[in-house]
């Protein structure tokens, strides 16, 4: 296929995302680990954490669209790459920048206006999350937990993540709504 | 109108490939490289924000922490209630000061334990943001006089080892973290093996251990003192299986460890070989 120069405008998104932008979804992003390794550590479900980072990405990519949900998919992943003891970095970066973007994609198929399709979206990307995290990082040689705890964790963090989203959603998506370009008219 | 799909494919490819360099410059570099300052600056970032929401949220966590014995606790509670808001308001704070108080006697006697060995008190501020590996960060850090590698204490016996050290943080590898192995030992035979972990929910595997061994449930088991990282004798936990799977040259032994990976606080980390900066962080002692 070949990539014509509107393509090629594709790596605009990041001058879509304006320096005032990018500090408040790099805030969110900050705040959202924070408050995950701290208020949601410590409210646990059977001793599993939700990974609010994860319903953030999932939340704006399904707000801004694919190009934001890389971008922000991408460092959000990273971010807690850096922080975990685990030894492959990069290997939530990836799966996040996959999940943002397959989000923005899906949401030109789904009915937006139903409150039930960020939820939805949330559960279905958390899901893929985990199990292509655990999966991934088997593949690559790690050592690993068992497979049902591997099967109870996943399950448990779709569950909370699902249970965050209509709390989490709308307060992206205020956020998201005051450092939209203007000029981006989107529905 | 939607905006034509499809024009974010150049930027996902661009990030998959990102993704792909780092986890390339992550598998070569090992623990140094470009990647350990970029952890360095994410860890001191992050603190801050989880520092000031531990200090808020700890006690509201310790209650929400307590949902899961619900059941237990809905009959306790019913005896409770009457004697409870009684002597609520006068305990909350003395019993926080006392429990304090408790906690950091037990690790006075932790450290004697020790006395050859310098060592330095920290607190928890908060797990690492994950739910496959277990880690924990603590609030002292290079300033400290802490370096990779140097033994985690609390005063039920190990925690783990330090991993990852910034000026005023650093990452403690837990136990029963699927990356973390120590050599160690059984009180009572004496034998000697290696213990890792499986993951929070899973105790740890004692391995190395021989077939004509003749552990029992039950016996403590301890640091061997044959690896490079940690001083012998510090308990690391119960054996709570010992027996030989058919066919296997070895025995599959069960550890169950002592310390708790939810509750930690307070821990102590130790400096096998003294501590390697100046004597910043003792000033005021002489």
């Amino acid at each position: 296929m070949a990539v014509s120069a509107k393509d090629a405008r594709g790596l605009g998104g990041l001058s879509e995302l304006g320096l005032g932008r990018a500090a408040a979804f790099a805030g969110m992003l900050l705040l959202a680990v924070a408050v995950q390794s701290t208020l949601l550590a410590q409210t646990t479900i059977l001793g599993v954490i939700p990974q609010l980072v994860l319903v953030l990405v999932v939340s704006l990519a399904f707000l801004d669209g694919e190009r934001v949900g890389t971008v922000v998919g991408f460092f959000g992943g990273l971010l807690i790459d850096m922080l975990l003891p685990g030894v492959i970095v990069g290997l939530t970066a990836l799966i996040f920048t996959l999940i943002g973007y397959g989000v923005g994609m899906i949401r030109y198929m789904a009915p937006l206006d139903s409150v039930w399709t960020p939820v939805l979206t949330v559960a279905g990307g958390s899901a893929i999350a985990e199990l292509g995290y655990a999966g991934l990082a088997v593949i690559m040689g790690q050592r690993w937990v068992s497979f049902e705890e591997t099967i109870k964790i996943a399950g448990l963090v779709v569950l909370y993540n699902t249970l965050l989203t209509p709390f989490v959603f709308p307060l992206v998506r205020r956020v998201a709504d005051k450092f939209r370009p203007e000029k981006v008219y989107r529905w | 109108m939607y905006r034509k799909p499809g024009r974010g494919r150049v930027l996902l490819l661009v990030f998959l490939a990102l993704s792909i360099i780092v986890i390339t410059i992550d598998y070569r570099a090992g623990s140094g490289g470009i990647l350990k300052t970029a952890k360095e600056w994410s860890v001191t970032v992050v603190a801050p924000i989880q520092r000031g929401f531990t200090t808020v949220s700890r006690p509201v966590g310790d209650f929400f922490a307590s949902i899961g014995e619900l059941g237990d606790l809905r009959d306790d509670n019913k005896r409770l209630e009457e004697a409870n808001e009684q002597l609520e308001s006068e305990n909350t704070q003395a019993d926080e000061v006392f429990e304090e108080n408790e906690r950091m006697a037990d690790l006075l006697d932790l450290q004697e334990a020790w006395p050859t060995m310098e060592s330095v008190a920290a607190r928890v501020y908060a797990p690492d943001p994950g739910n496959y590996n277990s880690g924990v960060y603590i609030d002292k850090g290079r300033a400290d006089g802490i370096a990779p590698n140097m033994p985690v204490l609390a005063p039920e016996g190990l925690v783990g080892k330090t991993l990852r050290v910034t000026e005023h943080e650093t990452l403690v590898v837990l136990l029963v973290d699927t990356n973390f192995g120590a050599s160690a030992r059984t009180k009572e035979a004496r034998d000697t093996g290696a213990v890792r972990g499986n993951g929070v929910a899973d105790p740890l595997s004692m391995v190395f251990v021989g077939k004509n061994s003749d552990i029992e449930v039950g016996e403590e088991v301890t640091t061997s003192g044959l690896d490079e990282i940690f001083p012998p004798a510090i308990p690391i936990g119960e054996v709570v299986r010992s027996e030989i799977q058919g066919g296997e040259t070895s025995r599959t032994i069960d550890v169950d460890p002592f310390v708790d990976p939810h509750r930690l606080d307070y821990v102590v980390v130790l400096m096998p070989e003294g501590r390697p900066t100046s004597e910043k962080s003792v000033a005021g002692e002489d």
